[in-house]
């Protein structure tokens, strides 16, 4: 790691049973160690629910559930990561070199999920708070039913962009492909832009051409009536 | 929940053995019962049966019974038939069959005595192996592992709507069109309606299955006239549900995957093979190491991949 005090310790994954690769990755934390995991093979379930401070980096693609329910680790996935990535995470950051499969950071609460390539359908699916970082683009249904927080896309959305969303923001660069059901596109306050720039300009990603959408929820679905029916029904 | 997985060797090759690992692999997505679809190097002339029957007491005189129908159109045991020899009531039988006058009139005599004697799967190439039970358990006791071939298919089922037996496992043949198997992962909300329409048309169901009805949809819509590719694309807005499904005959594989996305599909294709499964952890016990995987995430997708060297060893 890169301040060079901590000790690192190396865990290999491979077709070990995942109980004891947990029990060695916490004991690890608790030590204080920085953890590299070798050869983690997609497994599923891998670096959940971990205390604060630990550090972790994953030499490969994990399956699905990775850095779920953390509690403020600094989680590294060197290749792609499966559905579900850092599901219901409270805080941390978790970054992922290439694909976050499906429902990525579903239902998170606080921290960060960086991701460098493309996100899958249903980013962010029920997220009430933290940032979803997404430099390629986001797959269909992003933020699905979110309530709060914020998705960041710097590539351009697919189809049914923010669909159902109840509250927080989808901020895309690059071209959507539509909006989803009582979503809105938004003019923002240059403030607004200045601190999502900030945002990115911490992570390296420095670029000041971007033409920003921003779409947050209609609130037309907020309460039921007659009137909207029709789009209450998705087919 | 269930977990699907298909296989395609650029050369014959331990198929089985493959898939038995693919399906180890996924066994926690449904262990009620698993299954395999294996197409070995295909035959010339005649056809390879898989059948299963309720009782391993009466097998001799179902087996006669079979015979006479098989005789009464034109067609004859090629070789004795042969059967596993696990101390379960029920009995899986391997048969080979000269050409019958009509494949799909002599199945539907043959589906006469389907309460004795259930065909499981007709093809050149094509053998059908499911029970109840995991991959491992399966494969113990079907000698999976040793079936050479080109390609295949697996499943892992837990059951939702139907049924668990060894003849309500899959892959499901699509009755009565040789060699055409599939494996599904999901639901048909619109099960009934389409049964009763292909049934109208004179298909025959052995199950109260959904998958059953996919495969004899596909085949029908080919038999009008559409490629697979084009009738896999057709199934995506004609068949509503969540679904993402393999289908396969001797010439190709193909998956469709329904509009909602609900049901994981990722493969890697290298060195003209492809592994197929629904978790990556799955393909990654044929392929260990880093490789490229594509994630099938996205709502109505489908593809189709070609089987090249199906005759190479035959």
């Amino acid at each position: 790691m890169s301040d060079g005090i901590i000790s690192e310790t190396v865990i290999t994954i491979a077709d070990r049973p995942i109980r004891e690769v947990h029990a060695e990755i916490q004991a690890a934390a608790d030590a204080g160690q920085a953890i590299v995991l070798a050869e983690p093979r997609s497994r599923h379930n891998l670096g959940v629910a971990l205390p604060a401070g630990a550090r972790l980096r994953f030499e490969g693609s994990v399956g699905y559930y990775c850095g779920g329910l953390n509690n403020g680790a600094t989680i590294e996935i060197e290749r792609n990561a499966g559905w579900g990535l850092g599901e219901a995470m409270a805080a941390g950051d978790i970054s992922v070199a290439g694909y976050a499969g499906m429902s990525c950071g579903a239902s998170m609460l606080g921290g960060t999920i960086h991701v460098k390539g493309d996100a899958g359908p249903r980013c962010g699916v029920a997220m009430k708070g933290g940032d979803i970082i997404v430099e390629g683009k986001l797959g269909y249904l992003a933020g699905f039913m979110a309530h709060s927080g914020r998705i960041i896309a710097l590539g351009g959305a697919d189809e049914a962009c923010a669909d159902s969303l109840w509250g927080g923001e989808v901020w895309v660069a690059g071209p959507v492909k539509s909006l989803g059901v009582d979503s809105k596109l938004v003019d923002p306050d240059p403030e607004e832009v200045a601190s999502i720039e900030a945002l990115l300009a911490g992570r390296g990603l420095n670029d000041t051409a971007r033409n920003w959408r921003k779409v947050v929820s209609a609130q037309r679905l907020w309460h039921f009536e007659s009137r909207d029916a029709s789009s209450w029904l998705m087919i | 929940m269930c977990g699907i997985a298909g296989r395609i060797l650029s050369a014959p090759g331990p198929v089985g053995a493959d898939l038995v690992k693919l399906m180890d692999a996924q066994e926690h997505r449904g262990a009620d019962s698993t299954g395999f679809a294996v197409y070995g190097p295909p035959r010339e002339t005649g056809y390879i049966v898989r059948a299963m029957g309720p009782d391993r007491g009466t097998l001799s005189g179902d087996l006669d019974a079979f015979h006479a129908i098989l005789k009464a159109h034109g067609a004859d045991f090629l070789e004795d038939p042969t059967w596993d020899s696990a101390d379960t009531r029920h009995v899986s039988v391997r048969m080979v069959i000269s050409d019958p006058e009509d494949l799909a009139r002599w199945s539907v005599d043959a589906d006469t005595m389907c309460d004795r004697l259930e065909i499981q799967s007709v093809g050149r190439s094509l053998e059908i192996i499911k029970d109840v039970g995991s991959s491992e358990m399966v494969a113990d006791k079907h000698g999976v592992r040793d079936m050479i071939g080109t390609h295949g298919l697996g499943h892992a089922r837990l059951a939702t709507e139907s049924s668990v037996a060894p003849t309500a496992s899959h892959p499901f043949w699509a009755r009565p069109f040789a060699d055409v198997a599939i494996v599904h992962n999901g639901q048909i909300t619109d099960y009934f309606t389409w049964r009763d329409k292909l049934e109208r048309a004179a298909y025959r169901f052995m199950t109260e299955n959904d998958s059953e009805l996919i495969a004899v949809w596909v085949s029908d819509q080919m038999k009008k006239g559409l490629t697979q590719a084009q009738a896999l694309k057709k199934s995506i807005g004609e068949i509503d549900g969540v679904f993402t499904f393999l289908i396969a005959n001797t010439q190709s594989m193909g998956f469709a995957k329904d509009r909602f996305a609900m049901k994981p599909l990722v493969t890697v294709e290298a060195g003209g093979e492809l592994a197929a499964a629904t978790e990556e952890q799955a393909v990654r016990t044929i392929y260990p190491g880093e490789v490229d995987v594509v994630n099938y995430d996205g709502p109505s997708l489908t593809n189709t991949w070609f089987i090249t060297e199906q005759r190479a060893a035959a």
